[in-house]
Parts: C-alpha cells; sequence; structure tokens
C-alpha cells in the first residue's frame, strides 16, 4: 500500500507557481527523501501534504484516502521552522500536542514520558523550554513530532543546527522508526544524509520533479561509466597507458577514473591490470546525489 | 463528543489554563479592584479622620470689633462604615501679639490669628504657627472665620434670615419627574447609581475586553513568532484554532468579569448606598461575550497578518484607542445620554458594548436602541469572524514580511484561500 500519493498536484501563490504537476508515491515502511535546494518547493509540498494549505490541482492520498482530520492525526511532524512555548515545561508542552493529535491524557503523559527516558531527557520534564540547551529542544521538537505514535513521521530539516552527537541521536531514532514499519518523509537539502538514510528520493527543483526513484538506481542511471582504480604504488598509474580499450583517463595521486571505450570487456581489463600492478580498490564509479543535483539543476538552466 | 470539537475543547482548555495562571491577569483580576477601591475611597477615608482632632487656636483683635465664639464644633463627612466625627476648635484670646506668641512656645495654643488693625481695607487676616513649612488654615478655620466676620459686621444692620442667606447663600436639590411619578428628590445615593456605577461598569467592561482579546493577540503573535503555529496547524484546523482559543480566553475573562461584578456588589453594598439591579448585571456579561468576540476576531486577524509580537500590539493599539472614545466622552454620554453623538456611540460596534451600558445605566434607552447595537454588534461579529479566519488562513504561516494592504485586501476578496 502506499501511504501517500500525490497525482498531478500544483500550487501557486499571489500567481506564482510553486509547485507545479507534481506526482509521486511513498511507499509505507520506507524513508522517503524530498529533496531540492532552498525554494525548491519542499515546505510547499509538506503543509499541503498536512492539509495546511490546499492544492489548485491534483489529487492528494494518504494512506489510501482523501486527507482528512483523522489521517492528520496519524502524521507527524517536525516543522524547519522551529519552535516551542518558551515559558512551559516540556512535559506540559508534549503532552498538548498529543491531546491536539487525539491521544487521550493520561496515554500522553505515559508515551511523553517514555519517549524522554529513550533521550535521557527524562529528569529535565518539568524544566520550561527556555531553560534547556539549543540541543535539548531540538530532540524534544523531535519528540514532539512522534508523542503520539504516528504511522507516518514528517521531517523537514531534521539535522539543521545539531551538533554531531545529537546528530546522531536524531538519526538512530529515524532508523528506528523505519524498523518498527513507520513511514518516514526527510525533507533536506542536505544530499549525503539523504544518500545514506534514503530509500527512495523525489528531487525538486523550481517546483518541478528532476529525479524520482531509488538512490541506487538513479546512481546507476547517472553514472558516467566510469572506474576507479587504486594502486599501492604510484607507478602502477603507468600501467594504464599500456592496456587497449580506454578511452580517457583521468589521473589522481595513486588512483585513476578509467572511462573505457564502448563494448569493453570490464572483467578482462581487471585481470589485465591485477597482472601487471598491484590493485588495492576497483569499482564502478557512482556519482554522489549531490553531484547530479548539480549536473540535473545545471542542464535545466541550460535549456 | 466529536473528534471536531474535542480538539477545539483541547485548545479553549489549554488557553483557559495558561491565561489564568499568567501573573498579569492575576494582578488584573485581584490586585487591580483593590487598587481601583483603594483610589476611590481612601481620599474620602482620610478626609473623614483628618478632621477628628480637637484644636486650639489663639487671636489677637487690633481692631476690637470681631466677636469671637469659645468654641465651634463641626460635624465631619459620613463615608461608608466610617461614622461622622466632630471636631471643636476652642478659641482664646490674647491682648497682644507677644502673649500670643509665648502661648504657642509653650504649647497652649497650636497657632494664633492676628486681625490687624486695616481688616476693613485690606481684608486679611494672619495666622501663625511653630514649626517649619507653611500653616494652611483647614476648611473648618476658614469656614467660622468667615462666618465671624459676616456675623460682627452685618449682625445690627440687617435681619437674622438675611444674615443668615449672606453666610449660607444656596443649595441645590435634585429631582427627576418619571413618567407619571411624584418627583423623587436626588440624593447621593441616586447620584452615585446614575452616574458612579455606569461608569464603574463601563469601565469594567473595557478593560475586561481589551484585556482579554489583548491576551489573543499576544497569544498569536508569539505562537507566529516561535513558530509552533505551524505544528498546531498540522493538528488542527485554523477554524478549530482560532475557536478554541476565543472560547478559552472567553472563558478567562467572563470568570474576569463576574469576580469582578461580585467584588462591586459586595462592596457597594458594604461602603455605598447603591444597588446593582440584576437586569444590569446580565446585560454586563452579555456585552462582555459580544463585545470580546467582537474584538477578540479582529485581534486574531491582525495577529494573523502581522509578523511581530510589537507590531501586532502596535496595530491592535489604533483599534484599542477608537474604542475608548466610550471612556474619553463618558461625561457627555452619563449626562445627555440621548445625544446622537452617544447613540452614535452605542451602535457603532467597536465602542457599543461600553458605550450603551453607561447609556443604560444613566438613562432609560429606549428598547429598539438596544435591540439594534446587539444586531449591529452580532452582524459585525459574524463579518470579522469570516474575514479573520480568511486571513488567519492565508497569513498565520507568512513570516518575515508583512503583506501590503493592496495584497490583503485581493486575498480576502478572493477568499479561496
Amino acid at each position: 500500500m502506499h501511504t501517500v500519493e500525490f497525482e498531478g498536484v500544483s500550487k501557486s501563490f499571489a500567481e506564482k507557481d510553486v509547485i507545479r504537476d507534481i506526482s509521486f508515491s511513498v511507499k509505507e515502511g520506507e524513508i522517503f527523501g524530498l529533496l531540492g535546494p532552498n525554494g525548491a518547493g519542499k515546505t510547499t509540498l509538506t503543509r499541503l501534504l498536512l492539509d495546511i494549505i490546499k492544492p489548485e490541482i491534483g489529487e492528494i492520498y494518504v494512506f489510501g484516502a482523501s486527507l482528512s482530520s483523522a489521517a492528520k492525526d496519524r502524521i507527524g511532524y517536525l516543522p524547519e521552522e522551529r519552535g516551542l512555548y518558551r515559558k512551559t515545561k516540556i512535559l506540559d508542552i508534549l503532552v498538548y500536542l498529543a491531546q491536539l493529535k487525539g491521544i487521550p491524557k493520561k496515554q500522553a503523559q505515559l508515551s511523553a514520558e517514555s519517549l524522554l527516558r529513550s533521550l535521557e531527557l527524562y529528569e529535565y520534564r518539568s524544566k520550561k523550554v527556555e531553560e534547556l540547551s539549543k540541543g535539548m529542544q531540538q530532540k524534544i521538537q523531535f519528540l514532539s513530532a512522534i508523542v503520539h505514535d504516528p504511522e507516518l513521521v514528517i521531517l523537514d530539516e531534521p539535522f539543521s543546527g545539531l551538533d554531531p552527537m545529537s546528530a546522531r541521536t536524531i538519526k538512530d531514532k529515524i532508523l528506528e522508526l523505519r524498523d518498527t514499519g513507520k513511514t518516514v518523509i526527510l525533507s533536506t537539502h542536505m544530499m549525503e544524509q539523504a544518500q545514506t538514510l534514503c530509500d527512495r528520493i523525489l528531487m525538486l527543483n523550481k517546483g518541478r520533479r528532476v529525479l524520482y526513484g531509488t538512490v541506487d538506481e538513479i546512481r546507476k542511471e547517472h553514472g558516467k561509466n566510469s572506474l576507479i582504480v587504486e594502486f599501492a604504488e604510484k607507478e602502477g598509474l603507468n600501467v594504464i597507458r599500456e592496456i587497449s580499450g580506454i578511452k580517457k583517463v583521468t589521473e589522481h595521486e595513486k588512483s585513476a577514473e578509467i572511462f573505457p571505450e564502448e563494448g569493453t570487456n570490464i572483467q578482462i581489463l581487471l585481470e589485465e591490470l591485477v597482472q601487471r600492478a598491484e590493485i588495492l580498490r576497483f569499482e564502478r564509479a557512482l556519482p554522489s546525489l549531490n553531484e547530479i543535483f548539480i549536473e540535473t539543476v545545471e542542464s535545466a538552466v541550460n535549456e | 463528543m466529536s473528534k471536531f470539537s474535542g480538539k477545539i475543547f483541547t485548545v479553549a482548555k489549554h488557553e483557559f489554563l495558561k491565561t489564568i495562571s499568567r501573573k498579569e491577569f492575576l494582578f488584573m483580576t485581584f490586585i487591580f479592584p483593590i487598587f481601583l477601591a483603594g483610589i476611590i475611597f481612601i481620599p474620602a477615608l482620610l478626609v473623614s479622620t483628618a478632621s477628628v482632632e480637637d484644636q486650639k487656636i489663639g487671636y489677637t483683635d487690633m481692631t476690637n470689633s470681631f466677636d469671637f465664639p469659645e468654641s465651634s464644633s463641626n460635624e465631619g463627612l459620613s463615608v461608608g462604615p466610617v461614622g461622622a466625627k466632630t471636631s471643636t476648635i476652642y478659641f482664646v484670646k490674647y491682648e497682644n501679639i507677644s502673649e500670643a506668641g509665648n502661648a504657642l512656645q509653650a504649647g497652649q495654643i497650636s497657632s494664633y490669628l492676628v486681625i490687624p488693625e486695616n481688616f476693613l481695607q485690606i481684608g486679611i487676616i494672619e495666622l501663625y504657627a511653630s514649626g517649619k513649612g507653611v500653616p494652611i488654615p483647614g476648611d473648618e478655620l476658614m469656614g467660622e472665620l468667615s462666618d465671624i466676620v459676616i456675623t460682627s459686621l452685618l449682625k445690627d444692620r440687617v435681619d437674622e434670615p438675611v444674615l443668615n442667606r449672606v453666610k449660607d447663600p444656596v443649595r441645590v436639590k435634585m429631582y427627576n419627574i418619571g413618567e407619571g411619578e411624584k418627583p423623587a428628590e436626588q440624593g447621593l445615593a441616586e447620584v452615585l447609581t446614575n452616574f458612579g456605577l455606569p461608569f464603574l461598569t463601563a469601565f469594567i467592561l473595557f478593560f475586561s475586553i481589551f484585556s482579554a482579546s489583548g491576551y489573543l493577540l499576544r497569544g498569536i503573535a508569539e505562537e507566529k513568532e516561535n513558530r509552533i503555529i505551524e505544528v498546531l496547524l498540522s493538528s488542527t484546523t485554523p477554524s478549530e484554532l482560532l475557536t478554541g482559543k476565543i472560547m478559552g480566553l472567553g472563558a478567562a475573562g467572563l470568570m474576569q468579569v463576574a469576580i469582578w461584578l461580585l467584588a462591586i456588589s459586595l462592596g457597594s453594598g458594604y461602603a455605598l448606598p447603591v444597588k446593582i439591579e440584576p437586569a444590569l448585571l446580565f446585560l454586563s456579561l452579555g456585552y462582555f461575550l459580544l463585545g470580546f468576540l467582537f474584538f477578540a476576531s479582529m485581534m486574531a486577524g491582525i495577529g494573523a497578518v502581522t509578523v511581530s509580537l510589537q507590531e501586532s500590539q502596535q496595530i491592535g493599539g489604533v483599534f484599542t484607542f477608537v474604542a475608548a472614545f466610550p471612556l474619553i466622552f463618558m461625561q457627555l454620554i452619563l449626562t445627555k445620554p440621548e445625544s446622537p453623538f452617544a447613540v452614535f456611540l452605542s451602535l457603532f460596534p467597536l465602542t457599543s458594548p461600553v458605550a450603551m451600558l453607561a447609556r443604560i445605566g444613566a438613562s432609560e434607552v429606549p428598547f429598539y436602541q438596544i435591540a439594534a447595537s446587539i444586531f449591529i454588534l452580532i452582524v459585525s461579529i459574524y463579518g470579522v469572524i469570516v474575514l479573520s479566519s480568511r486571513l488567519f488562513r492565508a497569513y498565520l504561516l507568512m513570516y518575515g514580511k508583512r503583506p501590503g494592504v493592496k495584497v490583503i485586501l485581493m486575498n480576502i476578496r478572493a477568499g479561496n484561500m
């Protein structure tokens, strides 16, 4: 089943298109990356998904049906623009936000307490938000998005402003969510994180869909069909010139990117290299999401 | 309870509890009435207690033509539980100034008067006292001196009634001729009921409406400023949020008004000879609710459009100033409750709750006017709620830059945000 489905959705503000004809779906139990530079339309898409704003054209289905108030209660949301009531105790905030999702007060309290324990924040439960460090506030904000045990969690830039330790805690929590069968939508402009965390991605640029699919598929699709070879010694680089079927070589200190000619048997090429020099690494070069993104955006500009 | 109303209730309860635990709210609810009572009663109490001391005053009459009594008694003002106290001035005659001076030094008298030989030409009597500061003659002494001078100058020249009229020329008694009724004398109690009470009720109404809708404005601006509004809107619809907030703050405001009115009815029975009509009480609560709904919805719209707490309070302040007109023109409303201006203020929705209540307290307002003011208010409330919820939807998530007036008008007209 698809947790989320967008069919030809468009939205504009003050006659300016923010989202144009977007279609995609998010599968149950996956981490789905919503990528794109600032201003690409990620936040608008998230708000559409939460029914905070309505689309002009197109249909949005969540949990297999049109959006309803009941469906909203099954979604958790961490907005990019962070904030909590500064003068309220953190346990009270978590309980209030869970209650707004339709959770009875007692249950909300138990859930909030157990989450606070899991991040070792239980002793701060009676502290006001303004008394906590920024890192702790971010963690509390993250907990506020999952305190009602939602089936779909939408995280908008969850790592922004986090120190490495806190970022790791949040990353572990996200993986834990996926492992317990929750669906996670991760909206970010940080491609490295998306590459390591996400199963599938949707990349937006200026409100349009530019990439969509699993991370591996996309990287293979955009591969330049080159190989990376790393030698034990610098002299190994000389060996490459003795081998036929190579179109182009980019040399680095002890390694090189090789672009084979069309129809070259990679297996034979590797055998020839191994016979002539000590090889530490031999792999197919895949572009990072970041490289693919830059390439895609640049080609869009040139069009 | 349906899910919809459940969320409204959760928001309302949260807002109610948050508001009544605010320090400012507790201060306004409990300390403010005491403070107000203090302003009204303390001066009166001081006047009545200040005159209880008896005093001895010496005098030297260089014209030898004035008859001073040995003593003169005055009845003080009666205010509330403090009964009337009597004070007495004893006059002691001295032949010359040095004798009087010695008596003052010895502490036999508190001060002495000198009536100079040319008093008839200059009309000045000198008052001497020891110690620092200016000796200021009290009202009793001034009154007594005036009586002594008039009596001494006129006693053999005019008859008794004329003498009395010169001493105490005129008093005004007030009557109210109701329809088909006998003229009723208007005493202190009636004056207080007709002027003091309407003023007090209007004043209370103004403060409670504006403190409650001010909290609403502040709450929305704060939630917008600290961005939690986005989390709230991922759980509720804008109208659920708005309705919940208005209900919660309305309940807090209603509680405040009830406490104040209770304090007044208890206090008035104790300190002032005034009784509050149950109908007036009922209307006060009704006008509070309507007035609050009107202003709260308006403040919600302002809170949604503005980008910071400070800006929202500045814009809100403009409307509050207009709404304060009935207080500024209270004297006019109370003395001429049927004047076109007073009638206008009591119908115009920004000012009608406060102005109408003041008019009702001060005079018999025709029923159709009360009905019209309530009708206009209800229609305006509906209009403002529709308008504000559109703005609420359109601008609640807009940070950083306030939209221009043109764009706001366009969005209100479009109505599909």
